[in-house]
Order: structure tokens, then C-alpha cells, then sequence
């Protein structure tokens, strides 16, 4: 802001201390240089890495190598079957959790859209949310451990809702969950977000 | 300002209180009763020491104060606490006062906010009257701070009261009937068993059939009763300019007072005795409660349906209600449902009868078929969704019917989900979420089972509609600053640039 516009704004009657909080101004000198165009924002649909289905699939791994370990400890006690049982649970597991893996990475899809974060998702139960940025409180990037070791991070977008951090974009490169999250945060700006509660 | 001084005294009893029953419990327990009554009675005096100390200090270091916009807590006696709670932010403001409190004139005062899982500040204990200054004072400070001028204290305007024969039928209306339903459903099993008791088989069905029936309705009906003339003896709801007020309580009064301005949904629920008698009960969701707190109980516990809804679109203007149903197809998906549920438990009956020397009427069981079809006409004919101009409302249940009114400003998200099964029938379930976690029924507003194509509609229209109503709010407010501006100078202020 330079001198002169300064000037002309802060003229009130009872100087500094009593200028009212609000002032009319021109829609025109509102846009803020901070916030770029948001056409420059907005983009079309994406799809995650495809690392993300090795992620998937190693996390599916270890559920299947714990159930597959109850599974050898109740049947080794048990009279029927045996300890095998508990490989064949593990197999069973990782081959679901890799089929399950390769099509959640298909379906997953998210949109940077002009006035809400759009994504769907989920292989048994298909999923597809639209979140405000006027409702956006806070917007978060996340990195597991499973997740480094492949090179990948989430973004996690909050909102006042009770479904908390359900809005979760998993498998971007740090770089790009970085610059989502700016661009998130910028779009969250621009729409003067208001939360509601 | 500090606590009431009779907190202390309080508050070093309730510790005792606690610690007692623990000993109670242990007492009972153990083999040596003579020396250990007299063990734990030096253990209750000495606790009761510790506990004056520790309260003493506690009230000590425990100060509020009321400012402008904020009001600020000091507390902690091991970790210092310092708190600054915005005006704005507060959503409900709820007095408490149980049977000892009121005998001495004091009160607890909660407050809630949107953040965090618990209740935000508590003020174990003020004097009744200070509580109550506090709450008024409270709701006075948020309006000046958000509109023009300092006015003086706004007159209660009465919206409903309870009555003598409302408090009655909620205790008839709290019956759950889905504990009936499975007497019902499981005495032609059982009973047969029972056959061999008495010496004629039929007298034996005959009478214990009725009999267990009619107790259990008799023993849920007292006990709900007992508990809804407890809680919500002497209900009242009235309001105060943009507030809503209500009072309710036997033994435990509770009061508080619900910001209009914070109410996320409404909620008018009825079940299935209450809808025959033409009756219903509204709840008031905000964001201030954690799940499953008996928040939503600050609202209409029972009455007549039509004061209901008056009542309801006295604080949400939402339109006529017209439902639509989901489409007939997903009726066939209820109808499969029930029925692989009945054939469960007729195959369970048919093994148990076969396998085991229990000898059952299996073959009864039978007749869940037939209820299976009902079941899922009525979960059917219960839902609805009708989507306003300015609302969605949306309805569920046939034991517990619920119509949620959700204004699209409170919308956070909006999504459809489809199970396998639901994309068969090109189905899908819209789910509206919002800030307002409701304490009576953890269920999310949603439209279950609404055809795929216009699910998919709806969530855009929902969305479209949020960002509407948020612009036609922030114009609003925009012009409702420069109006109290110009209000403040006379003249134009001066612009050059103009």
C-alpha cells in the first residue's frame, strides 16, 4: 500500500483511533496482490501417484500379517487345522489387499474446482465429496511412516463438520501436497471463508 | 470475580463422596469388617482435609472476569491456566444445579464452544443469582458487540410450557418399542420350551406370552416415566431477542440459553406411539456438544405435532414440507435385506431345534416372511427428502421417525456414497454434514437410497445453494456495517476520491 492511498483512506474525522473498523472502498481496490487469479487455481481432475498402491498394499500386508498370526496362534491351540491356516490368511490378505490397492488407485480422482475441493473414492462403497473452501478451517499435510519410504504425502483438509479430517488427498509427492496445500489455503482466502458455528 | 466461597466446602465433599463409595465397594468385599470401617474412616477424615486444602487453594487461584468481547479464566492450582474465551465463539450456556447446590444457592456454570471434544469452561460454583447475571449478561454483551447500541435487558417472550398431561404421555411415548417388537418376535420360541412347566400347554402359552409382555411394557413404561417426569419437570422454553431459553428438572434443574444465530439443525423426531397420539418432540443441534452428550435435550421434549412445527419455523423458516421417496427399487433392497435377516433366524431356530434337546416351534419362525415385506414398506414409506429453497429437510425411521431441517448455510460438506449393492440398483446415499453434533441419535442428515443420477444433482445443488446463502450473508452483513457507519457520521464521510 503506498503513501497517498494510505492517505486518502485513513482521513476520518476523529483521527486514527476513531476510524471505523469497516470503510467503504471500491470493489475494485480489494483484490489483494497476495492471492492470484483463481483461474490459475483451479485445474482438472487428478489422479495420485501410482506409488500410492505399494503404500496401499504394504499397509494391507501388515493387517494380514496380524490377523494371519492370530489366526496360526488360534488354530495351533485349537484341534482342527493348523498353523498353515494362518499362511493361507496371510496369502489370502495380501492378494484382496493388491487387487484392492490397484483399483482404489483407479478410482481415486480429486478436482481443485473454483468454489469447492472435489474427490471420489473407495472400491466397495464409491464415495464422492464436494468441500467448500468457504468452509475450509484449516488444511494439513501429513507424511507416515510408510508413506516416506515411498516418497509420499497427504493432504488433510478440515472442517468444522463432525466428520472431521474425512476430506484426505493420500498420495501426492511432497511437492505437490505442498503446493496444494498453498493453493488450498490461497482459494480458502479468496472465498472469505466463514465457518458457520 | 471469584467463585462462590461455599464451593470449597462443595467441592471437598463431592471428593469425599467419591472416595466413600470406593470404600464402600471395597468394604463389602473384603472379609474384615470391624477393623476396616474404622481404617476408612480415618482414611474419608483425612481425604476430607486434603481436599479442603486442596479446594481452598483452588478457589484461591480461580478467577473470571466478564470484559467487552472476552471473557478470561484464570485457574490451575499444579498448571496454570489462562484462558480467553471470544463472546462470539460461546455457543450455550448451560446452569445446573442438583438438589444439595440448590439448598445452599449455588450453581454450575458450563460453557460450550465449537472447539475441542469437552465442555470448554466450567464454574464449579457460582451463587445462583451471579449465574444467572452471567448468562444474561453474556447474551446482552454478544448482541451489543454485534449490532447497534447498549439496550436494556429484552423482555422473555414464552414459547411453550410444559403441561401435566405432556409429562405423562412422554413417559408412555418413551416406552422403546423395539424391546416389545423382540418379546414379540422371540416369545413363540421360547414359549413352547416353557409348555412343560405348566400342565396344560396351551394355559402355558396363554399366560406367559401376555404376562412377559405386559410387565416389560409395564417395568420400560415406569422407568421412563420416572426419568422423563425427572428430567423435564417444570420445562419451559421462552425467548429473548435472539436467544432461546429453556428450564427443565426435578431433582436437578437445568437451565441455559441456546444463540439462535449458533443453531446448526433442528431436529423434530416422533416415534411410533407419539405419532399416533399426534405428537412429536424438536431438538436444537449446535456445535457446541461433544457426540453423545445430552445436549440436544435443550429443546421441546413432547408436544402436540402442529405446536411443534410452529415452534420449528419460529427459529428456522423453512417452508411446507413435501416429501419425495426414494425410488420403489429401493424398497426391493429393504425387502432382500429382511428377509435374508429372517431366513437367518429361521435357519438358526430350525438348527437349534434340531442339534439341541431344546425343542422349539422352529416353523413360526416362519411368519417373519411376511413381516419382512412389511418392514421394508414401512423403513420405505418413512423416508423423504424435500429439497427448499433455503433448507433441506430430510426424513428417516419408521420406530423413531426423524425430519432433520438443515439449512444449506450450516452445510460443511456434502457427499454420496454407494455400496455395491446401491450401485446395482443405481442407488446412492446423500450425506449433508454439518457442525451440529446431535447427542440424541448419532445419525448424519442424509437421504438414503435416492436415485444415483439425482444424488449426484442434489451434492452439487446442495454446494451451489451454500455458496449462495453465504454471499446473500456477507452482502447482507456488508450493508448492515456501512448502514450502522453512517448511522455513527452524520455527513458523508469525506472522499476525495469521489
Amino acid at each position: 500500500m503506498d503513501e497517498t492511498d494510505g492517505n486518502r483512506r485513513g482521513e476520518c474525522p476523529f483521527g486514527d483511533d476513531l476510524a471505523p473498523a469497516v470503510q467503504r472502498i471500491d470493489e475494485a481496490e480489494r483484490t489483494d496482490a497476495s492471492v492470484p487469479d483463481i483461474d490459475e487455481l483451479v485445474g482438472p481432475p487428478q489422479t495420485l501417484e501410482s506409488e500410492i498402491q505399494g503404500v496401499w498394499a504394504l499397509q494391507a500386508a501388515v493387517s494380514a500379517a496380524i490377523l494371519g498370526v492370530i489366526a496360526a496362534v488360534a488354530f495351533s491351540v485349537l484341534s482342527v487345522g493348523g498353523p498353515w491356516i494362518g499362511g493361507a490368511v496371510f496369502a489370502v490378505g495380501v492378494v484382496i489387499g493388491i487387487v484392492l490397492s490397484v483399483l482404489r488407485y483407479r478410482i481415486w480422482t480429486y478436482q481443485v474446482r473454483e468454489d469447492s475441493l472435489y474427490l471420489r473414492r473407495g472400491v466397495v462403497t464409491r464415495v464422492e465429496t464436494v468441500a467448500p473452501y468457504v468452509r475450509i478451517q484449516h488444511v494439513d499435510t501429513r507424511r507416515g511412516p510408510i508413506e516416506r519410504v515411498f516418497g509420499l504425502a497427504t493432504t488433510v483438509v478440515y472442517t468444522a463438520g463432525s466428520r472431521g479430517a474425512d476430506v484426505a488427498i493420500p498420495g501426492l509427492t511432497p511437492e505437490r501436497a505442498a503446493d496444494l496445500q498453498t493453493r488450498l489455503k490461497q482459494l480458502a482466502i479468496a472465498a472469505e471463508g466463514d465457518d458457520a458455528v | 470475580m471469584k467463585l462462590d466461597p461455599l464451593s470449597v466446602p462443595v467441592r471437598a465433599g463431592e471428593s469425599v463422596v467419591r472416595l466413600a463409595w470406593v470404600l464402600v465397594v471395597f468394604l463389602i468385599g473384603s472379609p474384615a469388617v470391624g477393623g476396616g470401617v474404622s481404617g476408612a474412616a480415618v482414611l474419608v477424615a483425612g481425604w476430607f482435609l486434603v481436599a479442603i486444602a486442596y479446594q481452598s487453594v483452588y478457589y484461591q487461584r480461580f478467577e473470571y472476569e466478564l470484559t467487552d468481547d472476552t471473557l478470561d479464566i484464570v485457574s490451575g492450582v499444579v498448571s496454570r491456566r489462562n484462558r480467553e474465551i471470544p463472546l462470539g465463539r460461546i455457543q450455550n450456556v448451560d446452569i445446573s444445579r442438583n438438589v444439595l447446590q440448590r439448598a445452599v444457592g449455588i450453581a454450575q456454570i458450563n460453557l460450550e464452544t465449537a472447539g475441542g471434544s469437552s465442555t470448554e469452561a466450567s464454574l464449579r460454583y457460582v451463587s445462583h443469582e451471579e449465574a444467572k447475571r452471567l448468562q444474561s449478561e453474556l447474551g446482552r454483551r454478544k448482541r451489543v458487540g454485534s449490532s447497534d447500541g447498549a439496550r436494556e435487558e429484552a423482555p422473555e417472550r414464552e414459547l411453550f410450557s410444559v403441561t401435566s398431561k405432556e409429562l405423562v404421555l412422554l413417559g408412555v411415548v418413551g416406552i422403546d418399542l423395539r424391546l416389545l417388537s423382540v418379546v414379540t418376535v422371540l416369545l413363540p420360541v421360547v414359549a413352547p420350551s416353557l409348555r412343560e412347566r405348566f400342565a396344560d400347554p396351551l394355559v402355558g402359552l396363554a399366560v406367559t406370552a401376555p404376562l412377559a409382555a405386559v410387565g416389560i411394557v409395564a417395568v420400560t413404561a415406569v422407568i421412563s416415566g420416572v426419568l422423563a417426569v425427572a428430567n423435564y419437570y417444570g420445562f419451559r422454553l421462552s425467548r429473548r431477542e435472539e436467544e432461546l431459553l429453556y428450564e427443565r428438572g426435578l431433582l436437578q434443574r437445568y437451565s441455559g440459553s441456546i444463540p439462535l444465530e449458533k443453531i446448526q439443525t433442528l431436529t423434530i423426531s416422533e416415534n411410533v406411539i407419539a405419532r399416533r397420539l399426534g405428537y412429536a418432540s424438536l431438538a436444537v443441534e449446535t456445535a457446541g456438544y461433544a457426540p453423545g452428550e445430552a445436549g440436544s435435550q435443550s429443546a421441546v421434549p413432547l408436544a402436540d405435532r402442529d405446536r411443534v412445527f410452529d415452534l420449528a419455523r419460529s427459529v428456522e423458516s423453512f417452508e411446507e414440507t413435501e416429501f419425495e421417496r426414494p425410488p420403489k427399487r429401493a424398497r426391493e433392497r429393504y425387502l432382500i435385506r429382511y428377509s435374508l435377516l429372517a431366513l437367518l433366524v429361521v435357519g438358526g431356530a430350525f438348527a437349534a431345534d434340531a442339534y439341541t434337546r431344546l425343542t422349539f416351534a422352529w416353523y413360526l419362525t416362519v411368519a417373519l416372511f411376511p413381516l419382512a415385506a412389511v418392514a421394508a414398506h414401512l423403513k420405505w414409506a418413512n423416508l423423504g427428502y424435500d429439497v427448499g429453497s433455503e433448507y433441506i429437510v430430510l426424513r428417516e425411521g419408521f420406530w423413531t421417525r426423524t425430519i432433520t431441517v438443515v439449512p444449506y448455510y450450516r452445510v460443511q460438506t456434502v457427499l454420496d456414497s454407494r455400496t455395491v449393492f446401491q450401485r446395482r440398483r443405481r442407488l446412492a446415499t446423500l450425506v449433508v454434514d454439518t457442525a451440529g453434533t446431535s447427542g440424541l441419535t448419532n445419525r448424519q442428515p442424509r437421504a438414503l437410497d435416492i436415485d444415483d443420477g439425482h444424488a449426484e444433482e442434489l451434492r452439487e445443488l446442495v454446494a451451489d445453494r451454500l455458496q449462495e446463502m453465504v454471499r446473500r450473508r456477507r452482502s447482507h452483513r456488508r450493508r448492515e456495517r456501512l448502514r450502522s457507519i453512517d448511522a455513527e457520521l452524520p455527513d458523508e464521510p469525506p472522499n476525495p476520491a469521489t
